[in-house]
């Protein structure tokens, strides 16, 4: 049996899932797992590489993939209703929200099981600001109280030791989707219109979210392409005053508080679910679902979530981790009225488009040539091929 | 000599994977030099010299092959903008660990060229274990020099499978081609055969309607195969009313045409010159870009399909000529006896009612003999757009000679077809055809009609027609201009037969 995972900055991910796998096998000694990690560009294309070609490109058995891609690689007909083999894996084990967008046309079937889920938070460091902001929850709610100590921090850089006011863990290197779409979420905007007729990119609020992130970098609080994780190792907590991150940050010495992502203090912030899939040209169908039904077991679920700082999506499991969880109290806040990507079929493509323009813009920012002429520029073609895309799926 | 022996090894394993290519060989490189050299990581970067910018492809940590997107910005200085600008490994022991830096720079081949491949490959050692030392920085950089070398091999495979596969696409697509003509769908199979060779998210064809001036939407093919008409789009050829009026009448469509190059290709369809439609492939919903070599080969196909569609066109116009009468455009009696056996026999199969309508104008030849031939032939061709607008589509008329006109009617009653008898009866009684040079500077037409029924009036299909050639007889030996059902005439026979009977007695 062959699997597709999607690749993390967080190696630790692809450990978990290894040793998961060998706890597996030593329970059912005839089966052969391989399992091959792909970035989420890679994963797209093989995925599209087999539907043109299945001969020469075949798909592995079970494939990760976000959970707003479900809806799309079912309407191409490349995932098996796992239902028929999953009948103890009961739709009412998960969250409502989870379920919600879990497949929108066919509520009866599940043609992916979420697996873990994430939703950016803001991380600081008292010491760091203890000075500049006396009352860090209520001063860091809103994105422009965020700013502002930002701003301020930046300024009284010379008297801090932390070589950075901000860190965004998991970064490609330039601002990408998932950096941007939890602030489009904050300002309430979205990728298309509420009944997905029409795309907005250019709408106030979907435009103010994107170029608050732009502006992050504008201002120097984030930056692009930086060379320091690549000859410095990964540790980024260690040395911010803040990080912006789904996931928990298990730093060692000095603390670090959390607190919900700037803007979304009342709840209803941005959920990225993870699911699991099975192809249907798989022949192991079977097995390949029984692999994915011993995943979701409770004890498993926490296991692996556990090993890279996210979240279980079964309900029980969740909470069990939640309650050891010494953040508890924002989690649940957090989870309290989680918002989903919708899960139809033109929003993957759309979310590409959306990348290709903030990587155009990226660009530009790194050679100094930006102007918000740019982004106004970009956001207007890329929501003309998304109308245009909707026309046609 | 056994760095020589585990190259080997690990290009017979790629060699294995024809299919994989340069990501597989790339993988089989790190997870040689890993366990070869004892390493923590060995990441492979490619470097884009234009933007600046190493990019991650793959990289191989704790025993495991993962790719990732990472993108950095050489800081001027640093030891590895060093390795690339001198293109000679560094070494490095940075907070983070201990690096060797090996750059390479190659030429690589694709149809569409050659491209130059810049980057490096970071091997990495954690803070805590050995530095990379000279003798085995050297021993390293022999390993992946010989590897890479091997890559020119491994590009051979992949292009070589990849020529078949083109080969395979020529055979099939040109075969394709040649026996549309012979094919009831030929459209389909056209696109279709697009589709899946070639493997483009969609595929839709536009022909040049050039009586109406417009561009008509034929047939769509998407990713998974599935054909639909798309007969609703309908494009006036206008310059500046849309950009695929545009591209046919060669004009540039702008910036929003630009973006799309990478993902989309347009291409007009021409014949001697002649541009005939066009077919767009697209990879919108994947946005994968259209490789160059699959641009190269559509496009040396685009001769091939041009002609096909044109022959097809072609094709289409003699069997509407063979098979359609030219002056009422109604089908002609051939066509008409063909269709007429197959309705017939799902009537009975089904046990489903089939009428059968049988039409003369009146006085016809004294029209051609008053008003002349031309006068005649537009009556004729009125009546015959009279009846085409009250038909359903299941319906299916015919001329079946001189003034005769027969309609069929599928799953209709001997009511319903009264019904829609009296309908074009009152229209073309409504009727006034112009006459220039008449007194009265128009002429009125009348219409008289026969209809059978199946199964209540007969059971056959001679039987049919002879019902209804009996029913139009009536009503024309009745004065004309009026409608009979075949029943009424039986009746009012057997009427008249029983009055007959009676005088004699």
């Amino acid at each position: 049996m062959k699997i597709w995972l999607l690749s993390d900055f967080d190696n630790r991910k692809h450990q978990t899932f290894r040793s998961l796998v060998y706890r597996f096998l030593s329970t059912s000694t005839d089966m052969k797992i391989e399992f091959f990690v792909k970035s989420r560009k890679s994963m797209w294309e093989s995925l599209f590489a087999h539907l043109r070609d299945p001969r020469h490109n075949p798909m592995a058995d079970i494939v990760e993939i976000p959970q707003n891609w479900t809806e799309l690689f079912n309407r191409l007909g490349m995932l098996a209703d796992l239902k028929p083999h999953l009948e103890s894996l009961q739709k009412n084990l998960y969250p409502e929200p989870i379920l919600a967008e879990l497949c929108r046309h066919s509520r009866n079937n599940i043609y992916s099981v979420p697996w873990w889920q994430e939703s950016p938070a803001l991380f600081y460091r008292p010491q760091a600001i203890k000075t500049i902001c006396k009352n860090p929850k209520d001063e860091l709610a809103s994105w422009n109280g965020f700013r502002k100590v930002l701003d301020t921090l930046a300024a009284h850089k010379k008297k801090i030791k932390y070589s950075r006011t901000l860190s965004v863990p998991g970064s490609s290197g330039a601002v990408s989707v998932t950096e941007v779409l939890p602030r489009v979420w904050g300002r309430r905007g979205g990728l298309f219109s509420e009944d997905f007729t029409r795309a907005a990119f250019t709408r106030e609020e979907t435009f103010g979210g994107i170029q608050d992130c732009l502006n992050l970098v504008l201002s120097g609080h984030v930056e692009l392409f930086s060379q320091d994780r690549f000859e410095n190792g990964f540790r980024p907590d260690e040395e911010c005053a803040f990080v912006l991150s789904s996931r928990k940050i298990t730093c060692s010495g000095r603390l670090m508080e959390m607190l919900p992502y700037p803007g979304c203090a009342n709840g209803g912030g941005l959920l990225l679910v993870h699911n699991l899939a099975v192809s249907s040209s798989s022949p192991v169908q079977r097995d390949a679902a029984a692999f994915i039904a011993w995943l979701s077991e409770q004890r498993n679920a926490i296991t692996f979530s556990e090993g890279f700082g996210v979240f279980p999506c079964l309900s029980a499991a969740f909470e069990e981790k939640l309650q050891r969880d010494r953040n508890a109290d924002v989690y649940r806040h957090i989870f309290s009225a989680p918002e989903l990507m919708p899960n139809i079929m033109a929003y993957p493509t759309a979310e590409l488009l959306l990348e290709r323009a903030l990587w155009n813009l990226s660009l530009k920012i790194a050679r100094g040539d930006y102007s918000k002429e740019d982004l106004t520029r970009e956001l207007i073609m890329a929501q003309g091929e998304a109308d245009y895309l909707l026309s046609l799926y | 000599m056994i760095m020589k022996e585990q190259t080997d090894i690990i290009f017979e394993e790629f060699s294995e994977q024809t299919e994989g290519g340069y990501a597989s060989f790339i993988q089989s490189a790190l997870k040689g030099v890993s366990s070869g050299f004892s390493l923590d990581s060995a990441s492979f970067y490619e470097y884009d010299k234009k933007i600046r910018l190493l990019s991650l492809r793959v990289c191989h940590s704790g025993g495991l092959i993962y790719e990732h997107e990472e993108n950095i910005k050489p800081e001027t200085g640093s030891p590895v903008a060093r390795a690339l600008e001198t293109m000679r490994p560094v070494r490095a022991v940075l907070p983070g660990g201990k690096y060797l830096y090996f750059p390479f720079s190659f030429d690589s081949n694709d149809n569409s060229g050659t491209v130059g491949r810049t980057g490096l490959i970071r091997l990495e050692r954690n803070p805590r274990r050995r530095n990379f030392s000279s003798s085995e920085s050297l021993k390293i950089c022999a390993y992946l020099r010989s590897f890479l070398r091997f890559y020119y091999k491994a590009e051979y495979m992949a292009l070589s499978g990849r020529y078949e596969k083109n080969i395979a696409a020529i055979t099939e697509l040109t075969e394709i081609f040649a026996t549309a003509l012979r094919v009831r769908d030929s459209f389909r199979k056209i696109l279709a055969g697009v589709q899946v060779h070639f493997g483009f998210d969609r595929v839709r064809l536009y022909l040049i309607d050039e009586k109406n001036h417009k561009l008509k939407g034929e047939l769509s093919v998407d990713i998974v195969g599935k054909i639909k008409s798309i007969s609703y789009e309908e494009i006036p050829l206008e310059p500046g009313a849309h950009r695929f009026a545009d591209i046919v009448l060669g004009q540039n469509s702008g910036v929003f045409m630009e973006r799309y190059k990478d993902c989309v290709l347009y291409m007009p369809l021409a014949v001697q010159g002649v541009t005939i439609g066009l077919l767009i492939v697209d990879n919108l919903l994947s946005q994968q870009r259209i490789e160059p070599q699959e641009l190269t080969m559509l496009k040396s196909f685009g001769g091939q399909i041009a002609l096909a569609v044109d022959n097809i066109r072609l094709f289409d116009k003699v069997e509407e000529l063979s098979l359609y009468d030219e002056l009422t455009k109604l089908p002609l009696r051939r066509y008409f006896n063909t269709r007429f056996q197959e309705e017939f026999y799902r009537s009975e199969r089904f046990k489903q009612p089939l009428s059968f309508i049988w039409i003369d104008v009146d006085y016809f030849k004294e029209i051609n003999d008053t008003y002349g031939h031309e006068i005649g032939d537009v009556a004729l061709r009125e009546v015959g757009r009279i009846i085409m607008s009250n038909l359903r589509k299941i319906d299916f008329p015919c001329r079946y000679g001189g003034d005769e006109i027969v309609v069929l009617l599928p799953q209709a009653t001997a009511s319903e077809a009264r019904r829609l008898a009296q309908r074009l009866h009152d229209e073309i009684d409504s009727l006034r055809i112009p006459v220039s040079f008449a007194k009265t500077k128009e002429m009125k037409l009348s219409i008289s009609i026969g209809i059978s029924t199946y199964p209540e009036d007969a059971s056959s299909m001679e039987d049919m027609r002879e019902k209804a050639d009996d029913a139009l007889y009536w009503v024309k030996s009745h004065g004309r201009g009026g409608i009979a059902m075949s029943s009424d005439v039986v009746a009012a026979k057997a009427k008249a037969a029983e009055e007959e009977k009676k005088r004699g007695a």
